[in-house]
């Protein structure tokens, strides 16, 4: 009784602990953070060059950042991403949770599978997109010719598909993440309601609409604002599959052509631009995601 | 309770000292050769220091997929293995992000002892930056340093000065696959091989239904660009760099792109070429899919390796000309060396042993393993042996070659050349005209 009173009263203990972790972030979030906001108002043509002053004007980035053609095509391919991230990542695992949680035998299995394309890594996976979407001899061409539904190849990464190419690997790997939260959402609903339910007359589709999604509700919240934030930040996919805003300049990402412009171009003082563009838009999202699925503490 | 409050502490203690230990100042590998070898005045008596051994980092090009890897490897075990050192190889494949991380870690304090890297408009900043070391300085100490390479073959930097020994050189030329050939009845070509010419063949394989140039205009615009150039100039005005679109220097760079874009529409190269990457459409040439394909020397490796049953179905051929360029000229030359650190010469335990290592990696017997047809500048030349049929070709058509210069991209900045290769995509398409691409790039030089 005594000691664990002593413990909070003296806050000395907790600074010891808070220490390193402080000046964890300070060293490797804060003050690189800053840093780049400098960068972004100065003159830098190289990576790992200094700057050479400011820019002339200091704003020169920002204001590029509303003509740049490439940037509203990233910012553009964003916002498709993030829709379809909530559309269909936490859409079909939630129609996914929804199958497992009603059958009794296997559900573990489905977890498991679902789950699977997590572990692995975003490199594998988009060197194995890469083979399934190939132009000569992939996987999905060699199957439709071999189908009769085409005579010629098909090349998936351009201008008219690039979008569904791109956003398909990236839609499959993370459905498991929100499928198995929503599996673990469901397990936590009591089993009671459900009888309690079933002797009222409450079945089927109605089970769901009416006990499942209410109280499944705060779990969904929370995927949809992971899902939301998540896709601000996609990148290795994409970049494995496509590169440098292949095809012509259309497939861009705000990750991507931040990338590109710092580490390919070397434009580092724009790329930081983006990089402060690409916070803000976080910051915003995700409050705005926070606010419209806010958890309701009553259930 | 003490005891509880102490254990916490102490693990506390441990976290912070954990943390602060990877801010610490020493930039690897360094700390195993205890001081034991002063630099030597003369540079003779290279058995004394050698018996401490010495961890150097060295940083090259000859990356896991470099055709040459293996070479390296060997070369790298026999400098271990004669003097007991220790080399701490952080190689990679080369590209415009290895070269930006390489230039970041001079940048940052973390550079190599020794560097294998161009010696073109990319090693400015760490020459201007007194990062590296000059050959002459180190002839003070070291006078036989370099000392089997014809001097006039040394890459002179901006400051007049020669900072890397050289390693082999590259050509560029134009790959053809004999069987598509001959089975479109289109002969080889030679020597006097005109555009004209190359463009009824070109159709002729399209109607044959292969493909006639594999090239990826998304990836690697730049071989055919380096060619085009010269096409609508000489060999005396190919290094020329345009002001602006309109001078005759930004003329020739835009019909370099016009041609590009010519051959783009009259479907001469694979559909999906823009998007396609090179290691696609390289492997539609090996596979017997299409004709033509303009690489360089270490191309010749990658199939030597991925095609050894094919080879005579391989050879090396002459790059269509028009204008006053004749097809028997060529890009090539020596593009890279091997560069000592300031921080290595300055560090007394090191600098032997960065110096023996480039000698060791650029002695006639090491340079023979890495040289088949490419350029080199040793004095007795390389003596490469048992050329395979591919590597037989290459030194045919180099034994033809009547005019080499090195590539216009080598003297433009990595975001100029960024810029403008990541265009003609735009410019095949017509979504952006070649004046506007040069005219772009040539901004950001």
């Amino acid at each position: 009784m005594n000691s664990s009173s002593t413990l909070y009263k003296k806050k000395g203990p907790l600074v010891v602990f808070l220490v390193p972790a402080f000046a964890f972030l300070i060293l490797y979030l804060y003050y690189p953070f800053l840093q780049n906001i400098v960068n972004s108002f100065s003159d830098i043509t190289g990576l790992g060059t200094p700057a050479q002053g400011l820019n002339d004007p200091w704003w020169a980035n920002y204001t590029e950042l509303f003509t740049d053609p490439a940037l509203r095509t990233a910012l553009k391919n964003t916002m498709i991403l993030t829709i379809c991230t909530v559309v269909f990542q936490v859409g079909v695992a939630l129609i996914l949770a929804l199958l497992v949680d009603s059958i009794r035998v296997g559900a573990q299995l489905f977890r498991t599978l679902y789950f699977f394309p997590i572990v692995i890594s975003a490199t594998a996976l988009g060197l194995m997109f890469n083979l399934i979407f190939l132009y000569n001899g992939g996987m999905l061409n060699q199957l439709l010719t071999n189908l009769g539904f085409i005579s010629e190849n098909v090349d998936w990464k351009d201008t008219n598909h690039f979008l569904a190419t791109m956003l398909t690997p990236v839609m499959w790997q993370y459905v498991g993440f929100y499928f198995v939260i929503l599996v673990t959402g469901l397990n936590n609903i009591p089993s009671d309601l459900y009888e309690a339910a079933a002797l009222d007359g409450c079945v089927g589709l109605d089970k769901v609409r009416y006990i499942t999604l209410p109280l499944l509700r705060n779990v969904l919240c929370t995927c949809l604002v992971l899902a939301i934030t998540g896709a601000l930040k996609v990148f290795d996919l994409p970049w494995v599959m496509f590169g440098a805003g292949m095809p012509q300049e259309q497939g861009w990402l705000t990750g991507t052509y931040m990338y590109h412009q710092t580490f390919n171009r070397g434009n580092v003082d724009y790329g930081s631009a983006i990089a402060m563009l690409i916070v803000v838009l976080g910051v915003v999202l995700s409050n705005v995601a926070n606010r419209v699925f806010k958890p309701q503490n009553d259930l | 309770m003490k005891q509880k409050r102490f254990l916490a502490l102490l693990l506390a203690a441990v976290m912070l000292t954990g943390l602060l230990a990877g801010c610490g100042g020493k930039s690897g590998g360094s700390d195993s050769s205890s001081g034991s070898s002063a630099p030597s005045s003369g540079g003779q008596d290279a058995a004394e220091p050698a018996a401490a051994s010495v961890e150097l980092n060295v940083v090259t090009s000859y990356g896991g997929d470099d055709g040459h890897r293996k070479d390296y490897e060997n070369a790298v075990k026999g400098y271990e293995e004669a003097t007991g050192n220790k080399i701490l190889d952080a190689s990679a494949t080369s590209n415009e992000e290895w070269k930006a991380k390489v230039l970041t870690d001079f940048e940052t304090g973390t550079e190599p002892d020794v560097l294998f890297f161009f010696t073109n408009a990319d090693a400015e900043p760490i020459v201007k930056a007194g990062k590296v070391v000059d050959i002459a300085t180190i002839r003070a100490d070291y006078p036989d340093y370099g000392s089997n390479m014809r001097d006039s073959m040394l890459a002179v930097a901006s400051d007049g000065k020669n900072y890397a020994v050289p390693s082999s050189g590259f050509w560029e030329n134009m790959f053809v696959n004999t069987k598509v050939l001959s089975d479109c009845g289109v002969a080889v070509p030679g020597p006097d091989y005109t555009w004209d010419q190359f463009l009824t063949d070109c159709q002729a394989i399209k109607d044959k239904g292969y493909t006639p140039i594999a090239c990826s205009l998304f990836e690697v615009p730049h071989y055919w660009f380096e060619f085009c150039v010269m096409n609508n100039g000489t060999l005396a005005n190919q290094l020329d760099l345009p002001a602006s679109a309109d001078d005759a220097a930004g003329q020739k760079w835009v019909a370099a792109l016009n041609d590009i874009k010519d051959l783009y529409e009259k479907g001469f190269f694979p559909a999906n070429t823009l998007t396609a990457t090179d290691a696609e459409t390289v492997q539609l040439f090996g596979d017997g899919e299409a004709a033509f394909l303009i690489d360089g020397s270490w191309k010749v490796t990658h199939f030597v390796d991925n095609y050894p049953e094919h080879l005579d179905e391989f050879a090396i051929s002459y790059v269509p000309a028009k204008g006053e360029r004749k097809a028997s000229e060529a890009i090539g030359g020596i593009s890279m060396g091997y560069f000592i650190t300031k921080k290595a010469w300055d560090d007394p335990a090191k600098r032997e042993a960065a110096v023996e290592f480039v000698k060791h990696m650029t002695s006639d017997e090491v340079m023979s393993t890495f040289v088949t047809t490419e350029v080199t500048a040793l004095k007795n030349g390389a003596s490469p042996s048992g050329l395979n049929a591919l590597q037989q070709s290459a030194a045919d058509a180099n034994a033809n070659i009547t005019g080499v210069v090195g590539a216009v991209q080598d003297t433009v900045s990595s975001e100029c050349k960024t810029d403008l290769f990541g265009n003609v995509q735009n410019v095949v398409t017509g979504a952006m005209t070649a004046e506007d691409a040069v005219n772009s790039a040539i901004a950001l030089n």
